[in-house]
């Protein structure tokens, strides 16, 4: 089964415009991804690329994309992240890009890497903070996470200390 | 008599063997264009137009963005001899096959000859004629 290999690229959509989030979803996404492997790499390129290409995970509130891709066509689908430069859904298009976070074999591993990745992005948004209201919320949301017992998911992220 | 040499110990002689693998950086393709009807010709600047038009439709803008480069063109017998860099030769023979249309007209690309020195595009033993 080594022979099916798959990557999984993770990256993050980086808009200055709040209406950009209601763009994030899967099909718009993948065909913006797909546009601009057509436009970058032709049409040995697109074809090369849409060989069990999904958009696997979505999370509009933090602009969480995990794409899935061959192996052997990871490297042409990672070049053209970049050119990447908007969104459209709805008759409406905003102005984005996409952030590379981790390429990794598996879903799990990347699933490991998102959880250390917002852990050190939470932290970061606490020492950031520039009025005392949001750090209280802040602090408040997260002292308040928790891990719930669920069968077929993991849990959510915890934190430990949120006094930092 | 090796120059110099007399009286002075020479070091023997270490044998060397180099293998220099695909070495040149350039291949050289003869080509030629078969428009079967018959209309107006392309000229030199319109055929690199074709050349580089074939790339962007077959391998996008990173294919158009190949050093290709035509370094002669026939217009009365559509042939010419392209230059590309080694790295990119299955990307432009792959797009030269590929291409179907000029202007909406139907034609095709033929591969006389390639090679990675432009020397041998000078003799072609296919259309030697044996009196």
């Amino acid at each position: 089964h080594a022979a099916l290999s798959r990557r999984y690229v993770l990256c993050e959509v980086v808009s200055e415009d709040p209406r950009c989030r209601q763009c994030i979803e899967d099909r718009a996404l993948g065909l913006a991804v797909r546009d601009a492997i057509a436009r970058v790499h032709g049409d040995y390129g697109l074809a090369c690329c849409s060989v069990s290409f999904t958009v696997k995970y979505l999370n509009a509130y933090t602009g969480t994309v995990l794409l899935r891709c061959r192996k052997d066509s990871y490297r042409l689908l990672c070049s053209v992240l970049p050119f990447v430069r908007s969104l459209e859904s709805r008759a409406q298009r905003y102005p984005c890009f996409l952030n590379t976070l981790h390429v990794g074999g598996t879903i799990r591993s990347c699933q490991k890497f998102l959880i250390q990745y917002n852990r050190t992005q939470l932290l970061r948004l606490l020492q950031n903070c520039t009025n005392e209201e949001e750090r209280q919320c802040i602090q408040k949301s997260l002292l308040s996470c928790s891990l719930t017992e669920e069968q077929s998911q993991s849990g959510d992220e915890e934190e430990d200390d949120g006094t930092e | 008599a090796v120059p110099g040499g007399a009286g002075r110990a020479m070091a023997a002689a270490a044998f060397e063997r180099r293998v220099l693998r695909c070495a040149a950086e350039h291949h050289y393709l003869r080509v030629r264009l078969e428009l079967p009807d018959g209309g107006a010709r392309p000229n030199a600047a319109q055929f690199k137009q074709l050349v580089v038009t074939a790339l962007r439709e077959l391998h996008g803008e990173v294919g158009a963005a190949l050093p290709v480069d035509v370094l002669t063109y026939e217009e009365k017998t559509l042939s010419a001899i392209l230059r590309v860099i080694s790295s990119g030769l299955v990307k432009l023979w792959s797009a030269l096959t590929l291409l179907g249309f000029y202007q909406n007209r139907r034609c095709a690309f033929r591969v006389l000859q390639t090679s990675p020195f432009l020397l041998a595009l000078s003799g072609n033993s296919r259309e030697l004629v044996l009196d």
